[in-house]
């Protein structure tokens, strides 16, 4: 009997002394998910969790670099507590290398990044500065680092140093993935005497065959088959709305984001269906994006294969509203996106716009490389 | 006292005696537009006069921006918000009643970035409590319910789970509760439903979809009809009654605004519906079942309708500033027109009322203060905070709170404040 109490004395004693091991806890947060699940498990663990100190900050981080949104702000709600608890004291020893690794860490989920940024502040508030400028490659900085470059260019020019300033706004420009931004840093290099070509940079397609009106009342238009869905013929003529005769006509688009406006194009009506038709060249075969966005609704076919399409009416045309991935072959692709128009908005004051937005680029943002198939002059063009 | 409230169903309608709650008081403002998600309180003591100086017991900055409204159990008054370029950092912050103190603070992140209003970002809908726990939900499409320390006891990323909110300003439905759920309005262009969330553990209880609807910002409400109580939805050119124990639809009223954001109010056995602009005033009797546009109506006109603010329902009278500052009172009756009145400025807020008074706050901070026990026109003051305000305000124990666009106050009479003090 005395062995047995012993035993468990040392037992005991070791499990006083051994280290706090976070991660059984950890993993029970991991576990949580949707519909609610493993939410009273996980409430135990972060409650544990949280009576640490700083120490399990670091496996608190990488548990934290996780897609399941539940789960992480479980870890959050952890790591705030203890944060708020251990700034109060002055003899708290941060892992303050950890944290500067882990935010510039750019393979990383972006929120709990930002997150131990905005506590660097606290424990060393020049980090930010110095560090921010770099994160031009970076998608969670790169907002920031891209407006830091617009700001230096911008002071340069005060300066009249023009040079400056050229690099500058060059650096905001090839790294930024932000329309405004985009085109912001476009027209302060045109107006130094510099190219930049902001429609090439985001990938717009502004090349296009367009045709219409199609007939389609009382939102038909979305569903309805029209003859250039089966068969793309350039030289084709097709009975439209009224019974009047329809053709495709050439377009390139000037606007400075490549918006297309089928009321210019094919005429304001509604209640119709447009569709507008581009090729092009890309190098090699790739994964990429279509992001495009329509009003009222758009579909995409690429390469006679439907990739995109949503019901919906009265929306706008909105910069990268929709995103879908594509596999792009090398050499020629076709693209054929369908635009329908529903009726006009009861208050005839609200504007009965027709329109196309559609660009292609990486994962990333960054306009592929391509090369408009359609050479020909002709139409709005002329 | 459930019962005795069903039965005698007339203006005052507390749709939290619905809930599981066991000490729900009128004088708590616990969710959307108050105890009966109407707006009105039974509250007494409240001041008529204010300024940024006069009756300001404590002002407390908010982070980030945010319209719900404060919502106010006990002696905590809590507040949601939302910040960051995508406004995706999400705020609940509780605060002490009496000396404005923060209490707890959770920062949460939202899952499903959106489009935004720059005014309200992701913390249009305001959170609703029965005094035990409290249900925040956010435009990004998060559910939180935390303890009333301060304590998340579970979450739902419902918009990763069922798809992310498509519409321009974000999901902005205050959720209720009834019985054991909390049901949310999830109406926007992408796949829209509603949804009744167990209260206890967050999962579904059920979800009925809404595949004719698109985007709204309408908050849903409870009404008695008979022995059943129904859950009414507006939005997409319509109104629908739903069994709210198992989601599915009863009834439907044709004639709505293509996009709401008012919520119903009730009294008198009637809902009354308002969506606009340019759009038209209902009076509809619950009940029925199907299409009860031609039965169920009893009167209906398209005099200054709103786009955002919501009306008030005080004795006999309907009441509404629209989005312009036009004020109109209406017979609730009959829908006549008994006054219509230029308040001034713009409104985003809904108004509110107790002790007989008419809270009507514009976008400039000024709050026309009305005498709501006379059928006439009556102005019993117009006080300025001088702060931008865009949320509806809440009243609780005799204190009013605002909402401006940086901060929350407290006002309340100061002299009263000292003997509560002192007791």
């Amino acid at each position: 009997m005395k062995c047995f109490v012993a035993c468990l004395m040392l037992v005991g004693f070791a499990w006083l002394d051994a280290p706090y091991d976070p991660a059984p806890h950890l993993t029970a947060i991991a576990k949580s998910g949707p519909q609610g699940e493993g939410s009273a498990t996980a409430k135990l663990a972060r409650d544990e969790l949280a009576k640490q100190g700083v120490d399990i900050l670091p496996p608190l981080l990488v548990a934290m670099d996780t897609s399941n949104a539940v789960a992480a702000n479980w870890y959050r709600t952890v790591y705030e507590e203890i944060v708020a608890r251990e700034l109060k004291r002055a003899e708290t020893k941060w892992p303050i290398e950890f944290f500067k690794e882990y935010a510039s860490d750019a393979k990383r989920v972006g929120k709990p990044r930002r997150l131990v940024l905005t506590l660097l502040d606290k424990l060393d508030p020049a980090f930010r500065d110095q560090w921010l400028p770099t994160r031009l490659e970076d998608a969670e900085f790169r907002y920031e680092a891209v407006g830091l470059a617009l700001a230096a260019g911008d002071r340069a020019l005060t300066s009249k140093d023009d040079a400056a300033a050229k690099a500058e706004f060059r650096k905001a420009f090839e790294a930024a993935r932000d329309s405004n931004q985009v085109s912001q840093a476009a027209a302060k290099l045109r107006t130094l005497g510099e190219s930049a070509d902001a429609v090439r940079h985001l990938g717009l397609v502004v090349d296009w065959w367009v045709v219409g009106p199609f007939d389609a009342p009382q939102k038909t238009g979305f569903a309805k088959v029209f003859e250039p869905e089966t068969r793309v013929d350039l030289q084709a003529k097709y009975r439209g709305q009224g019974g009047a005769e329809i053709a495709w006509k050439r377009h390139h688009e000037t606007d400075a984001l490549g918006q297309l406006d089928l009321n210019k194009q094919l005429g304001a009506t509604r209640e119709a269906v447009g569709y507008a038709y581009s090729e092009i060249d890309v190098p090699r075969e790739q994964a990429a994006q279509v992001r495009c966005g329509a009003d009222d609704n758009c579909s995409v076919w690429l390469n006679g294969q439907k990739v995109f399409g949503r019901d919906q009416w009265l929306n706008g045309t909105r910069f990268d509203r929709f995103i879908t991935p594509i596999q792009l072959k090398a050499g020629r692709n076709t693209l054929l996106v369908k635009i329908c128009q529903g009726p006009q908005h009861k208050d005839p004051e609200v504007p009965n716009n027709w329109s196309l937005q559609l660009r292609l680029c990486d994962a990333d943002g960054r306009g592929i490389v391509f090369q408009s198939r359609l050479t020909e002059k002709t139409g709005s063009e002329k | 006292m459930k019962h005795h409230i069903l039965r005698s169903f007339s203006l005052v309608f507390v749709s939290v005696l619905f809930s599981s709650a066991d000490n729900c008081s009128a004088e708590n403002w616990p969710g959307w537009r108050g105890p009966n998600r109407n707006g009105v309180t039974t509250d007494t003591g409240v001041p008529t006069t204010w300024s940024a100086s006069e009756n300001v017991l404590w002002k407390m900055p908010l982070p980030g921006i945010g319209t719900s409204n404060p919502v106010v159990w006990g002696d905590k008054v809590l507040v949601t918000a939302s910040e960051g370029r995508d406004q995706g950092e999400l705020h609940v912050i509780a605060f002490d009643r009496d000396t404005g103190r923060e209490r707890w603070h959770q920062r949460l992140w939202g899952t499903a970035p959106t489009l935004f209003y720059g005014r309200s970002g992701m913390a249009s809908p305001s959170p609703v409590t029965d005094g035990k726990r409290l249900f925040a939900f956010f435009g990004t499409g998060d559910v939180f319910c935390f303890d009333l320390d301060g304590g998340l006891l579970w979450q739902r990323a419902i918009a990763e789970e069922y798809g992310p909110f498509e519409n321009r300003f974000a999901a902005a439905s205050s959720p209720l509760l009834f019985e054991d759920k909390l049901i949310v309005q999830c109406d926007h262009y992408g796949a829209s439903y509603v949804i009744a969330l167990d209260q206890q553990t967050g999962a579904n209880r059920w979800k009925s979809d809404r595949p004719e609807v698109w985007l709204s910002w309408s908050s849903p409400q409870l009404v008695p009809s008979g022995d059943r109580v129904e859950l009414v939805l507006s939005g997409s050119e319509k109104l629908d009654g739903y069994d709210p124990r198992t989601g599915s639809r009863l009834w439907t009223v044709r004639g709505l605004a293509r996009e709401c954001v008012p919520t119903p109010v009730i009294g008198h056995g009637m809902l009354f519906v308002v969506s606009g602009p340019n759009g038209t005033h209902f009076a509809i009797k619950p009940g029925g079942s199907g299409d009860i546009t031609d039965s169920h109506v009893v009167w209906k006109n398209d005099k200054g309708t709103s786009f955002v603010p919501s009306a008030i329902l005080a004795g006999e009278r309907y009441y509404l500033a629209d989005d312009k500052g036009i004020g109109s009172c209406m017979d609730a009756r009959t829908g006549k027109l008994i006054w219509k009145k230029r308040f001034g400025d713009k409104f985003t807020a809904s108004p509110v009322s107790a002790d007989g008074k008419l809270f009507f706050t514009n976008e400039s901070g000024s709050t026309l203060v009305l005498d709501a026990t006379q059928a006439s026109y009556e102005e019993v003051a117009r006080n300025d905070i001088g702060e931008e305000v865009y949320a509806s305000p809440a009243i609780s124990q005799g204190k009013f709170f605002l909402r401006t666009a940086t901060n929350l106050v407290c006002i309340g009479k100061k002299e009263r404040n000292a003997v509560q003090s002192a007791e």
